[in-house]
């Protein structure tokens, strides 16, 4: 017996082969994870059980600093490359404008940067004809062949002593690249230079100049600020820069002891009004008209900064005058169609609530007139003292880069840059302009002041941005030789008879800063993430290498100054830090902003902050204009100028630009138009949004296609019911409608410029934007 | 996690670092119309009133991750499952695509993953996502037929905990780590001494569809 019980129970552990169960588990399992290892199909590995895949070899992670630029606040950012490409973007906690927070759009950087169909290498137009619906019938050419065309086109029209023949444009570009077009311009003597500043800022910066000399956009001290009055900005939407603002709206309203309170005044329910605490439907156009009412109540019932008044301001008692006898609140009430018990509310609330800001928007400044209401605004900010204090306006700081040697010039630049500008800025037309957008289709289509011969944009998209489009593309067709710099064929490239590849920001060298909103100065380096994609330049160089083909001054202008981007930049940021350390840190802050510098502050005649423009009054007669002393020179509100008969158009178009809103020219990236309106929650479309009321009026019902038609064209899209709208409006988003290229843009939406009317602030050149009047139908 | 609408802006930061961070694959205007787009974290705006009497909520929204979650309950094939933690996660391995979790989650958090990976490349427009270009990820690649959801950034929890972190506060999800006004804040809410549990004491909050007795983690704090 026990014999066997030994026998038995050698057998069990033992066999031939001397495998033990324990063996045979553990070999097999180690066999199973080799197959597991090797033989790894793909798809079947994506549970979250999966361990991450770690592959030391194949693997290589940085992160790179640099600057965003889908849009004017340029912010710092770092990429994370892994292997060459690029698979995340965050702040730059460096960046102080928005502690180091981006917006939205940052992120889809990725997809801007990887967009499938970015052109690769320079094309030149084979078809003769020119139009929107045209095939331009591409043909790549070699990079040689096409920089010697333009710079052949460039020298003739020198030599022949027509250098204001040229027209540049310039989109959304870095500050390094705006420099450098700018300096390229002035060698080559020509004036005409066109930013799309004008479609944007100008009113608010001639406001700004009216009151204080400085003409520049408003700079918030939005960490101290306890009240926050804004007409007619989307504050959480296209209030540049934006990623300040979304970064300063968590911590105004909960990181400090007192919370912000944020009235927001426009006609349209936005994002914004819903995030503020009250929201205060506004008749469209009548800002100005409120600005001045709510001036009224401060004055009379005496709740101003005294001492701010007496000490640091010129007019007021013209203004006071001016303001307590044609600004009675039941006056405005009537016109702004806000009730006179809420004027009051606000106006003490704001008065009485310092320090408080009133915040001058878009919604509210691009009308004609629109100089004026900021001017109206600015002097509201006077009034409560916030003015370069805590909490305040402030008066944005520029950073100083090294300074270059100055343009040389010969006689053909001098004699270019004394021509008249082909956008009338400056003149009487349009007085305290510096750059009038819009104007631009009307001087080249009736070749006034002179024809243009040739043009180069730079990633500039005009006719999808500008109002009406149409006169646009009638304007870009007569241009004989149009040279476009872009990374992908926009609705401009369309028109251009070469095309010349650009890389994104992603790839470039530059230098940026924000637009104004910190105050204190701060610049950004832009490094290339990953190799340029394709055969694409930046812009830096590609101006670079054209101006080393034009012999005389303005390849001179360009020696010394490095002979590429790169050293360029590392040349005029050599001030700020050593180069290392900036292409490591990415960000160098100025010093920190000093406030209540009043002695030095105001730009102005009587060195003073001016209720009365001694500044306007000055440029006025220098024109040799007489100044109507009682209206012209002060604040004040003038009623709506109309595109459009009541009659006819009974209906108020009132674009607006969402945040996913791409400012570089394309809108081709999945990421922001899937979730492109939150407020409605639709991606991939603009609708046309109406209240009830008028959709009933209109027997119309939620997605019925309709036309929208003004007296400049009309478009068709489909009716969103939206209690969010007045029934005298019909709100459409910017930013769709895009008919050149992208497979997830083309023929998406409707695009409300192509129905928007020309019209200006004529003393600030600013195209008016929300005063044309439309009607709807069905489709 | 907690989200003070006070301070969110409804920018969508949280929408868009979610699908850069878990490689989801963007939609299309086609999907959206059949509703067959993937979010695992997506933004809802809730309106009532009438002109000019209108409120409009934004409501920023992950998976709920309940306390007593009604997928977990009737998922037939147990591809979905609680972590000790408190995660909610989902197996692809397990999951046989019946869509049941869908119809039984109250707040919509979970998507169907229609697309085939081949012919539908994600928001790498260039090319799909291939496991070499990526390195570590928790999701280089995707299933077709199975249901996704939102996973609190687990791989980067699991990480955080591996490398000694301070969860909460060093490593958060990426939706927490995107928000521009810091609106989010993540951590664990069994811990009084807690960044969130201070938070949530602060303020009063609200949970969505209280009346469920799903007891969701995501608790907002009202304006």
């Amino acid at each position: 017996m026990k014999n066997s019980k030994e026998n038995r129970s050698t057998n069990k552990k033992k066999n031939e082969i001397g495998l033990t169960r324990r063996r045979f588990l553990k070999l097999s399992g180690v066999t199973g994870a080799f197959i597991w290892t090797t033989h790894r199909p793909i798809g079947q590995l994506d549970s979250p059980l999966a361990s991450p895949l770690q592959k030391k070899a194949q693997y290589e992670e940085k992160w790179v600093v640099t600057s965003c630029l889908n849009c004017q606040g340029r912010c710092g950012i770092r990429v994370k490359v892994v292997n060459q490409k690029a698979i995340n973007v965050t702040g730059n906690p460096h960046s102080q404008v928005s502690e180091g927070k981006i917006c939205p759009r940052a992120h889809i950087g990725l997809q801007v940067l990887y967009d499938p169909e970015r052109i690769i290498s320079p094309l030149k137009r084979t078809s003769s004809e020119k139009g929107k619906q045209i095939d331009p019938q591409w043909k790549p050419i070699s990079w040689d062949q096409a920089l010697e065309e333009v710079s052949r086109n460039l020298r003739n029209l020198r030599e022949g002593l027509r250098p204001h023949h040229l027209l540049l444009f310039s989109g959304l570009n870095s500050r390094s690249s705006e420099d450098l077009i700018s300096r390229f311009a002035e060698a080559y003597g020509t004036p005409n230079l066109v930013t799309g500043e004008g479609l944007d800022w100008e009113a608010e910066r001639t406001g700004n100049w009216m009151a204080d000399g400085h003409f520049d956009i408003c700079a918030y001290d939005l960490d101290q600020t306890n009240y926050i009055l804004s007409f007619g900005a989307d504050l959480l939407e296209s209030t540049p820069p934006v990623s300040r603002w979304l970064r300063k709206w968590g911590k105004f309203r909960r990181e400090k002891s007192i919370r912000t309170k944020v009235v927001e005044i426009q006609p349209r329910y936005s994002l914004t009004a819903s995030k503020s605490d009250e929201w205060i439907p506004i008749n469209p156009g009548t800002d100005g008209a409120l600005a001045m009412g709510i001036a009224h109540i401060i004055i009379r019932e005496e709740l101003f900064d005294h001492r701010f008044i007496n000490e640091w301001t010129f007019g007021f008692k013209q203004y006071r005058e001016m303001v307590l006898q044609n600004y009675k609140p039941e006056v405005v009430s009537k016109m702004t169609g806000i009730p006179a018990e809420t004027i009051y509310r606000i106006a003490r609330e704001f008065a009485q609530t310092r320090p408080a800001l009133a915040i001058p928007g878009k919604g509210a400044l691009a009308w004609p007139g629109g100089s004026s209401v900021g001017y109206a605004i600015r002097c509201l900010n006077a009034l409560v003292g916030s003015i370069d204090v805590l909490g305040g306006i402030l008066y944005q700081e520029q950073p100083e880069y090294r300074a270059i040697p100055k343009v040389p010039s010969d006689e053909i630049t001098k004699k270019g840059l004394k021509q008249s500008p082909l956008d009338f800025r400056g003149t009487d037309r349009f007085p305290a302009s510096r750059v009038v957008t819009n104007q631009i289709p009307q001087s080249l289509i009736e070749r006034k002041p002179y024809p243009i011969e040739m043009a180069i944009g730079f990633n500039s998209n005009f006719n999808m941005t500008a109002p009406n489009s149409r006169s646009w593309e009638e304007a870009l067709k007569r241009i004989p030789f149009y040279v476009h710099v872009a990374p992908f064929i926009s609705e401009m490239a369309q028109f251009a008879d070469l095309l010349l590849p650009s890389t994104t920001y992603l790839e470039e060298w530059g230098y940026d800063h924000s637009s104004s909103g910190a105050g204190f100065a701060e610049v950004r380096i832009k490094q290339p993430v990953i190799k340029p994609i394709g055969g694409s330049k930046s812009i830096g160089d590609i101006i670079f290498l054209l101006a080393e083909r034009i012999p005389g001054v303005v390849a001179e202008a360009f020696n010394g100054i490095g002979n590429c981007a790169e050293e360029f930049v590392r040349l005029r940021t050599s001030s700020f830090l050593p180069w290392e350390e900036f292409l490591k840190k990415g960000v160098w802050k100025g010093p920190p902003y000093q406030y209540k510098k009043y002695s030095t502050l105001f730009h102005t005649p009587s060195k003073k902050f001016e209720f009365v423009s001694g500044n306007l009054r000055a440029l006025l007669n220098k024109k040799g204009r007489a100044v109507r002393e009682g209206t012209e020179i002060l604040p004040h509100y003038s009623r709506v100028r109309w595109l459009g008969d009541e009659s006819q158009f009974p209906l108020i178009l009132f674009p607006y630009q969402p945040l996913l809103t791409f400012e570089n020219g394309s809108q081709n990236y999945p990421w922001a138009q899937e979730i492109f309106l939150p407020m409605q929650g639709v991606g991939w479309t603009s609708p046309a949004e109406v209240n009830p009321e008028t959709a009933r009026s209109l027997n119309l019902r939620e997605h019925d296609r309709i036309w929208i038609e003004s007296p400049f064209g009309k478009i068709q899209t489909y009716v969103k019911i939206s209690e969010g709208v007045p029934p005298n409006m019909v709100c459409i988003p910017f930013g769709q409608g895009h008919t050149s290229y992208g497979k997830w843009q083309k023929g998406i939406g409707c695009n409300p410029n192509e129905v928007i009317g020309v019209d200006f602030d004529l003393l600030s050149g600013q195209s008016a934007f929300f005063n044309t009047r439309v009607k709807i139908y069905k489709a | 996690m907690v989200i003070d609408l006070d301070k969110c802006t409804g920018c969508q930061a949280c929408t868009i670092a979610c699908k850069v961070e878990n490689n989801i694959p963007h939609g299309s205007p086609e999907e959206q119309r059949l509703r067959r787009e993937i979010y695992w974290h997506k933004t809802i705006a809730v309106s009532r009133g009438k002109f000019p009497h209108i409120r409009t909520e934004i409501l920023p929204m992950p998976c709920m991750q309940c306390e007593h979650p009604p997928c977990v309950t009737v998922c037939p094939a147990k591809a979905t499952y609680r972590r000790e933690d408190g995660i909610i996660m989902q197996s692809y391995r397990r999951c046989i695509g019946c869509k049941y979790c869908m119809v039984a989650c109250p707040y919509g958090a979970r998507s169907f993953n229609y697309k085939a990976q081949e012919t539908k490349p994600y928001h790498r427009q260039d090319e799909p996502p291939n496991q070499k270009s990526w390195g570590p990820w928790p999701f280089p690649t995707r299933t077709q037929g199975v249901v996704e959801k939102c996973t609190f950034c687990f791989h980067r929890i699991d990480q955080g905990i591996k490398e000694g972190k301070k969860i909460g506060i060093e490593v958060v999800p990426a939706c927490v780590e995107a928000c521009p006004s810091q609106a989010r804040t993540f951590g664990d809410l069994d811990d009084p001494q807690s960044q969130i549990s201070r938070l949530l004491a602060s303020r009063s909050s609200f949970r969505l569809r209280e009346e469920l007795a799903t007891h969701p983690k995501v608790i907002y704090l009202s304006r």
